[in-house]
């Protein structure tokens, strides 16, 4: 059985968010050919149609010591040449194993930054971590805050027009969007001390908001504007936060949460059971969406670690029955598809392709639900639409299972080390013991 | 006022061209060389001028065979002289002479030229057998696929017409029950891969071929067509007239897993080999079809229910693809319909129909028809052939539609696609990073004076006006569910660089301007 979280390399998280930048060059000091392989790969079919930098990579250049050297010279060359915003160092395994001298490296080269982002991937464990890691370091080369200040900092990626439809709220109660990390340009950093609320929109950049906290002393505002309850009391928690209106500030998250509440009834999954597993760190107000919507999820299996961050929401899901599980891995969950009748499975790859064999109406998480908009009425439609349409395909699963069994029953053919004990149960049942 | 001079060519013109510009099939006397041309020992005899026979039988057949010329077709070279004066049958005649040569069997075609002067055949030797053949392809009235059929039909009555030369190859003594394949002939779209997987199948459950026909038959073949137990039938546009004559039982060419099953499952049984069909299944699922339980499983299958593509085909293809990727594989089928034959759908309700849907396709199926509309449109679908006309090289047998390898083969074909459009909708294009305008210190000192209403906050975001921000929902719903995020995310960067570069808000001006640049490729 698999010990670790499940997660394609971790480090990923971090390089995908850093070749989003416009005026950033990512350099990937990858542990070889292997490494930047799968990186390049992934990120030409998921990120951006554009070339990651690296520097030659062989034992011989470890032994010498070299690498180094290079690295050196490729920064000040690109910088010297290209002259981006930044150039972000990503020391991926093998170079933060041997433990680089980064701190020799220059900060700025003319108008370049230049940053250190440490990404062991065997020690970061989870993409979302990566992407924490990435809004720490950058944020760090930050002065602290700024005297005057004004409007909300969002922090975790969101669908392009959340920013846009947040801002728009947050107008009618008298604050803005102030920027918006990880964002495409430096200067959506930068403009973070501006800020003088942040609000960390997804519960795993935990390691940035305490650095945040210590760095510039803001007020903070957990969970987002997602589902009935999740949009209401966010929109609370800003106007209380801000000393704004209270009675402008209830009316437009009555009128918010009322959209919700409307959008949802299109939707009613009352009586269907998900099973919902990912490594993206949204699989919270995911599930959140599913639950207020009628939906039965047993548990959450994330493969985010537990964090301050994410104790709220853990907490609202487990009143409603739902336990989360966090440093998941693939083991647990396909051993528990077979222990309930599950209605729908969005989870990571494996799971997926397992939940298909048996006949369970599927969808990967990263690819279809990752970069879809949660919030407000319009996340909650987009969402659950989705979903709706992957469970009434339930005949067309269950017509292909039958067809490649052999029995005519769905076959299972994985094959594991995990114990044939009913998982779902043992999970909650140890999960009830250690809360 | 001047009056309106209404030109002659105009009248005559307008609705002739508004048929050609889409035009979905070929004409009777197309349809009818390209079965007689498929025989081993045909000679086609085009009663025609010129160009009635380099057009279909060298430019056409290139791009849809990709055969440089048919060698055994030629033509009467009508001019004005045989036209007006002598009449064709000089001409005719010549040729037919040439082409008559023995082991061949000619086939006279008649062409629009020769039907409107009522050109016809006329020999001594009528009835001799092994003499040249008359047919009239009624140009100015059917089509390619009712000229294929009665094409078909005439071969099988005139079986006893056929010689069969004395250095013919024997005739095969099949130990296994046998059976026909009827359809395959020159400017079927992808008909090279389909009768590859027919055979293959055939093979797998133990039966053996009588006769492919026209295909791999010589005319005097026509006749054994009964000594099958059963006939696959490839295309439902034409041969069936000749399947009902020839009166075996018929199994059309299926599409998908299920139809697939049922195919192989219905001839095993007419043809007495139920235990072979069943084991032939029941392997091709270890092999064949692993690929495909495979791609089933993966993540790629995850997106069809968001990606609705359409199919316009001739019936065959049109309805299989339907089956198959709507009904099996669950791709929501945003618009189809039938070119070709009766039910053909006028190429104006196509486009209109291509262009109203929303969600845009993400997939559109389909001849250079619905290409042209895909660009002239600026529709943000990707397209796939799957009829003619259009130029294509589909002769390597790897790229079926029908069967269990076609199964595998659309569906890959499909994923294929939607990486594809993936890739071409990344957010970032390969350009140099944008430069450091001023260091960071300098920015923060700066902040950003972007607010829309001048309050006093620092504002990264640019505020959106309400009918900017609807018009920018509206565009993006029109751009297929697969790449939406990356297309929203394009559209805001670039409506808001204008903005940052013109010191504004984004207004409804700035987001036409951008959607009118959108190339989704």
């Amino acid at each position: 059985m698999s010990k670790q979280p499940s997660s394609m390399c971790p480090a990923f998280g971090a390089i995908r968010n850093l070749l989003r930048m416009e005026d950033a060059m990512p350099i990937v000091i990858s542990s070889g050919d292997g490494c930047m392989y799968g990186h390049t790969f992934v990120a030409h079919f998921y990120v951006a149609n554009r070339p990651i930098f690296s520097p030659g990579v062989s034992s011989q250049m470890w032994a010498k010591g070299s690498v180094f050297d290079e690295l050196r010279d490729m920064v000040v060359e690109m910088a010297e040449k290209h002259q981006p915003s930044l150039i972000p160092i990503c020391s991926l395994c093998v170079s933060d194993t041997v433990g680089l001298p980064f701190e020799l490296l220059p900060k700025q080269i003319g108008n370049t930054e230049i940053v250190y982002v440490p990404l062991p991937a065997y020690s970061v464990h989870t993409h979302a971590k990566a992407k924490d890691i990435v809004v720490d370091s950058l944020v760090w080369r930050l002065p602290s805050q700024r005297k005057t200040r004004a409007g909300v900092n969002l922090i975790g990626e969101v669908f392009p027009s959340d920013p846009i439809r947040i801002d728009e709220v947050l107008r009618r109660i008298g604050t803005h969007v102030n920027t918006t990390v990880p964002g495409p340009r430096w200067a959506d950093y930068v403009a973070m001390v501006d800020g003088s609320l942040n609000a960390p929109l997804h519960p795993f950049y935990s390691e940035s908001v305490k650095r945040m906290k210590m760095k510039q002393g803001l007020p903070f505002v957990e969970g987002a504007p997602v589902g009935i309850s999740g949009t209401y009391s966010w929109i609370k928690s800003v106007g209380e936060a801000l000393k704004l209106n209270p009675a402008v500030v209830e009316a437009v998250a009555a009128e918010e949460r009322d959209k919700v509440v409307a959008a949802m009834g299109d939707y009613p999954l009352n009586g269907l059971t998900f099973m919902v597993a990912g490594y993206e760190g949204h699989e919270f107000l995911l599930v959140r969406l599913l639950i207020e919507a009628g939906a039965k999820v047993p548990y959450l299996s994330t493969s985010v670690n537990t964090n301050p961050l994410a104790r709220e929401e853990e907490a609202w899901l487990r009143e409603r029955g739902c336990t989360v599980l966090y440093g998941a891995n693939f083991d647990n969950e396909i051993g528990a598809l077979e222990d309930h009748p599950y209605d729908c499975v969005i989870g990571t790859t494996p799971l997926c392709a397992h939940a298909k064999e048996l006949g369970i109406p599927s969808i990967y998480y990263t690819n279809a639900m990752a970069t879809r908009s949660l919030m407000f009425a319009e996340g909650a439609s987009d969402v659950l639409s989705l979903v709706m349409s992957t469970y009434r395909s339930k005949a067309r699963y269950d017509k292909i299972a039958r067809f490649f069994s052999e029995d005519g029953v769905p076959k299972r053919t994985y094959t594991s080390w995990a114990p044939t004990i009913d998982i779902t149960e043992h999970l909650l049942a140890n999960a009830a013991a250690e809360s | 006022m001047a009056l309106k001079q209404e030109l002659p060519s105009d009248v005559i013109n307008t609705p002739i061209r508004k048929r050609v510009t889409d035009l979905d099939h070929a004409g009777g006397d197309t349809g009818a060389m390209q079965v007689f041309a498929s025989l081993k020992d045909g000679n086609v005899v085009l009663d025609g001028p010129v160009g009635c026979h380099v057009m279909p039988a060298v430019a056409v057949i290139n791009y849809t065979d990709s055969v440089p010329y048919l060698q055994n077709v030629t033509c009467s070279e009508l001019s004005e002289n045989e036209v007006t004066i002598a009449g064709t049958l000089p001409a005719l005649k010549e040729k037919v002479g040439r082409a008559n040569v023995p082991g061949r069997q000619v086939f006279i075609v008649s062409t629009p030229v020769s039907e409107l002067i009522g050109a016809a055949w006329t020999t001594t030797d009528e009835g001799v057998k092994g003499s040249p053949l008359f047919f009239n392809s009624q140009s100015l009235d059917d089509d390619e696929w009712m000229a294929r059929d009665r094409s078909l039909l005439f071969l099988w009555q005139n079986r006893d017409h056929f010689v069969r030369p004395a250095d013919a190859p024997p005739l095969p003594v099949h130990a296994r029950p046998s059976v026909n394949i009827i359809g395959p002939t020159y400017g079927c779209f992808n008909s090279y891969s389909d009768l590859a997987e027919i055979k293959r199948i055939l093979a797998g459950i133990g039966a053996a071929i009588n006769v492919v026909f026209p295909f791999e038959a010589s005319s005097y073949d026509t006749a054994r067509l009964s000594d099958a137990r059963a006939t696959v039938l490839m295309y439902r546009e034409f041969g069936k007239s000749l399947a009902r004559e020839v009166g075996l039982p018929v199994f059309y060419a299926p599409f998908g897993l299920e139809e697939t099953t049922e195919f192989i499952t219905g001839l095993g049984a007419a043809l007495g080999l139920e235990a072979e069909a069943a084991a032939f299944i029941a392997a091709e699922k270890k092999s064949t079809l692993a690929a495909w339980h495979d791609i089933w499983r993966s993540t790629h299958s995850d997106f069809f229910a968001n990606s609705p593509i359409a199919i316009i085909a001739p019936p065959s293809y049109k309805d299989g693809l339907e089956r198959y990727l709507g009904g099996e594989l669950g791709l929501p089928i945003s618009y189809s319909a039938y070119r070709t034959g009766p039910e053909s759908a006028p190429s104006e309700d196509v486009r209109a129909a291509l262009c109203d849907a929303s969600p845009s396709p993400m997939l559109i199926f389909g001849s250079i028809n619905e290409r042209m509309m895909i660009a002239q449109e600026k529709l943000p679908s990707r397209f796939y052939q799957a009829s003619f006309p259009g130029a294509v090289v589909r002769r390597a047998t790897g790229t079926p539609f029908v069967g269990y390898a076609g199964a595998v083969w659309l569906l890959q074909t499909v994923c294929e696609i939607l990486f594809d459009t993936l890739f071409a909708n990344l957010p970032t294009s390969y350009a140099p990073p944008q430069k450091a305008q001023k260091p960071t210190a300098e920015i923060m000192r700066e902040g950003h004076d972007l607010t829309s209403d001048g309050s006093k906050g620092q504002n990264s975001v640019i505020a959106w006006t309400d009918d900017a921000k609807a018009l920018s929902e509206k565009t993006v719903k029109r751009v297929p569910f697969f790449v939406r995020v990356s297309v929203t995310k394009k559209l805001r960067a670039e409506a808001e660089r204008i903005a940052r570069e013109r010191g504004g808000i984004v207004d409804i001006e700035i987001v036409e301007e951008v959607v009118a640049a959108y190339r989704p490729r």
